[in-house]
């Protein structure tokens, strides 16, 4: 036990529904009902698990990866490990010195320089001002703010302040580093620089406790996961079965909400609008599954009830990776093909001889069209996650087919280990 | 609150780049910079004297033993101190929110911080008396001597940080869980400067009312500063004394008080 660098044992921390008691007056308000109900304490629908027994420990040096839907308790079992919110029940164990990344740039003042905010902020995460110093040039240059360094930060555009804000977060050399969704933010290239970063500094011996929406960020720095759903672990082991298991979560939760694929709520009044049932990638056996192989054939399934009946429906399917351009868009109407579509439920298929894209996380989206109107009748959220697995054998956006010719030298097959790692 | 104040004096250098911050942004995009620490009680200095000596003329009746220009200076630098260090710490929890719910460390820091670049203001406004005390000196009857009473005015300044920071304490975690607390602090520094002679003394002692009125911890300290910088005398008695202990009451309340409910803040502002 002594050797762990983060225990979580038994946390359990519980928050207050509703807005509390902000002003003197309400709180005086609430006193008087609370005498003359003689109700004592207050309900216990007014409060909810945020966390509920979670337990879960790291190793010094070890990555971990915390994934969950939003509102599992990731972002709270960060602050109690930091040690903004106690929790109520269980006990958090430290060893060495910790730094929270909660937010980039928290602190950062607008109205301060570039340069002097890096000096704030160190001073915020625990450095010293010689520390700062030090390290002045190198966090300036990973930001890659350079010329703006003494331009002040309200000037900045979203994404340099975030740059700089990691690129601090990145120098401050703890022992252990929470990192919380904070690369969600500036672009491609600045978030593979700050993934090989923290890669580098796993590798130099720091341990890193990780989450992140962005399943392809987690799996390329934490070899192991948790998953959270509704304040417990669902799920806690190898990385590759924990994002399966994420991705189960998710749909299931989606089930749950009765939420439909555009991710509103089904109500009356909204029945009498077209929508997306739901939305299956079958391989050729009828085997369903969010996690599918790039180099097998796959069928997108899509379900849909449409309160009309429309004679050219367009069935649509985009997918995109890190919600950046559609990196595959599939029009039924370039096709050359319509459907005419009576009211009710009906389904259309799409079906692909395989799906070579570089293996990792994708986000689809599903529109209808109503081809005589040239109307959009559904356009849903890029919200739901698509894992595909190439075997790890290509980065980039595609995973082409492809054999390699050498001319005096022999091809030699590498065995599986000695493959360039995946955080690479 | 060893531990407490241990742990503190670790976060140091966050304390002092935070006061930094403040004073940073204060003045920045302004022409006069700190300029206006002096300029501001200045201001108000050359209002009351012509209030007091031309529009209704009472100074004779307050028995100053300094002119009166110097007598309201010397009461209005250390009550802007004051009441500036307050309104800081009032709303600091709640202004650095994206700190308090995103960064753990002390949350003294920031009330702290704002009583520390009002002390900045302070000692900026305060060398402004160089000045003050040259020109009366040469151009009225009172005379300024250097007298080791000058030595005593960094114990009062540590009396009046103390009582302020206690009470700042208190007041910063009062608006995190009711903001009721920003508007109600904000009519009672105005109110509690009438009752403290910055701008006129108060009768020494006698009616009950003098008597009420010298419980008010910040008279005996203003009263003190005027005693050692103007009147060439180290101000140990009774009343500030007394002064002191309250200050220290109030730290101790305060900090006990901040201690005992901080791990709420985070969740409660």
């Amino acid at each position: 036990m002594s050797e762990l660098a983060v225990l979580f044992d038994g946390v359990s921390k519980r928050f207050r529904r509703g807005s509390g008691h902000d002003t003197l007056a309400s709180l005086l308000g609430a006193s008087v009902r609370r005498l003359v109900d003689r109700g004592g304490r207050p309900a216990a629908r007014d409060t909810f698990w945020a966390l509920d027994d979670v337990d879960f420990h790291v190793r010094p040096g070890e990555a971990l990866g915390i994934i969950g839907p939003n509102g599992a308790g990731k972002s709270t079992a960060l602050k109690v490990l930091a040690g903004i919110l106690r929790p109520e029940r269980g006990r958090v164990r430290i060893r060495g010195r910790l730094t929270a990344l909660i937010e980039v740039g928290a602190g950062f003042h607008g109205d301060l320089t570039g340069r002097e905010n890096i000096y704030l902020n160190g001073a915020i995460l625990g450095m010293t001002r010689r520390e700062v110093t030090a390290k002045l040039d190198t966090i300036i240059d990973f930001s890659g703010v350079g010329a703006f360094i003494d331009t002040p930060v309200k000037r900045y555009s979203t994404g340099m302040q975030a740059r700089l804000g990691f690129s601090i977060a990145a120098h401050v050399s703890p022992d252990i580093l929470l990192v919380d969704e904070v690369l969600s933010v500036g672009d491609a290239v600045f978030r593979v620089r700050c993934l090989d970063r923290m890669s580098e500094l796993v590798n130099s011996g720091l341990t890193l406790i990780f989450v992140s929406h962005n399943l392809e960020q987690v799996r390329r720095v934490c070899p192991r996961t948790v998953v959270l759903e509704a304040g417990q672990v669902a799920f806690s082991g190898p990385t590759e079965r924990a994002i399966e298991k994420y991705v189960e979560v998710l749909m299931r939760d989606r089930n749950g909400r009765g939420g439909d694929m555009c991710g509103q709520l089904v109500d009356g009044a909204a029945a009498t609008k077209s929508r997306v049932l739901g939305v299956r990638f079958l391989d050729r056996e009828g085997g369903e599954g969010v996690s599918v192989r790039a180099d097998e054939p796959v069928d997108i399934e899509i379900r849909y009830r449409l309160p009309r009946a429309i004679p050219r429906l367009v069935v649509e399917v985009n997918m995109r990776r890190d919600f950046a351009q559609n990196v595959i868009s599939l029009n039924s109407l370039r096709d050359g093909v319509t459907f005419a579509a009576g009211e009710g439920e009906g389904w259309a298929v799409v079906r692909l001889p395989s799906l070579p894209l570089a293996g990792g996380q994708y986000f689809w989206n599903v529109r209808l069209w109503d081809a005589d109107g040239g109307t959009i009748e559904v356009d849903t959220l890029f919200e739901y996650p698509l894992v595909v697995n190439d075997g790890g054998r290509a980065t980039g956006m595609l995973a082409l087919e492809r054999t390699w010719v050498v001319d005096r030298a022999t091809v030699r097959q590498e065995s599986e280990h000695r493959r360039i790692p995946a955080a690479l | 609150m060893t531990a407490a104040a241990l742990e503190l004096y670790r976060y140091r250098q966050l304390l002092l780049s935070l006061t930094w911050r403040d004073l940073r942004v204060r003045y920045k995009q302004t022409l006069l910079g700190m300029g206006w620490a002096v300029l501001l009680p200045l201001a108000m200095m050359l209002i009351f004297t012509f209030v007091f000596t031309r529009a209704v003329n009472v100074v004779g009746s307050m028995k100053l033993s300094m002119p009166y220009p110097l007598f309201a200076y010397l009461g209005l630098v250390p009550w802007a101190f004051f009441s500036t260090s307050l309104t800081g710490c009032v709303s600091s929890l709640v202004s650095n929110r994206n700190l308090v719910t995103k960064v753990n460390f002390p949350r003294e820091v920031f009330p702290l911080s704002a009583i520390g670049s009002a002390l900045a203001d302070f000692a900026v406004a305060g060398s402004v008396l160089v000045g003050l005390t040259a020109y009366f000196h040469l151009t009225t009857e009172w005379s300024f001597s250097f007298h080791r009473s000058l030595l005593f005015v960094p114990v009062v300044i540590l009396v009046q940080v103390v009582f302020t920071a206690g009470l700042g304490l208190l007041l910063a975690m009062g608006n995190l869980f009711y903001r009721d607390v920003r508007q109600v602090s904000g009519v009672a520094i105005q109110l509690w400067m009438f009752v403290t002679c910055v701008l006129y003394p108060l009768p020494q002692s006698g009616s009950l009312t003098a008597r009420c009125l010298w419980l008010n911890p910040m008279t005996p300290i203003i009263s003190a500063y005027r005693a050692c910088i103007a009147e060439g005398r180290v101000p140990l008695n009774g009343h500030f004394a007394y002064a002191a202990v309250v200050a220290g009451l109030s730290l101790v309340v305060g900090w006990t008080c901040f201690r005992r409910w901080s791990h709420r803040f985070a969740e409660c502002i």
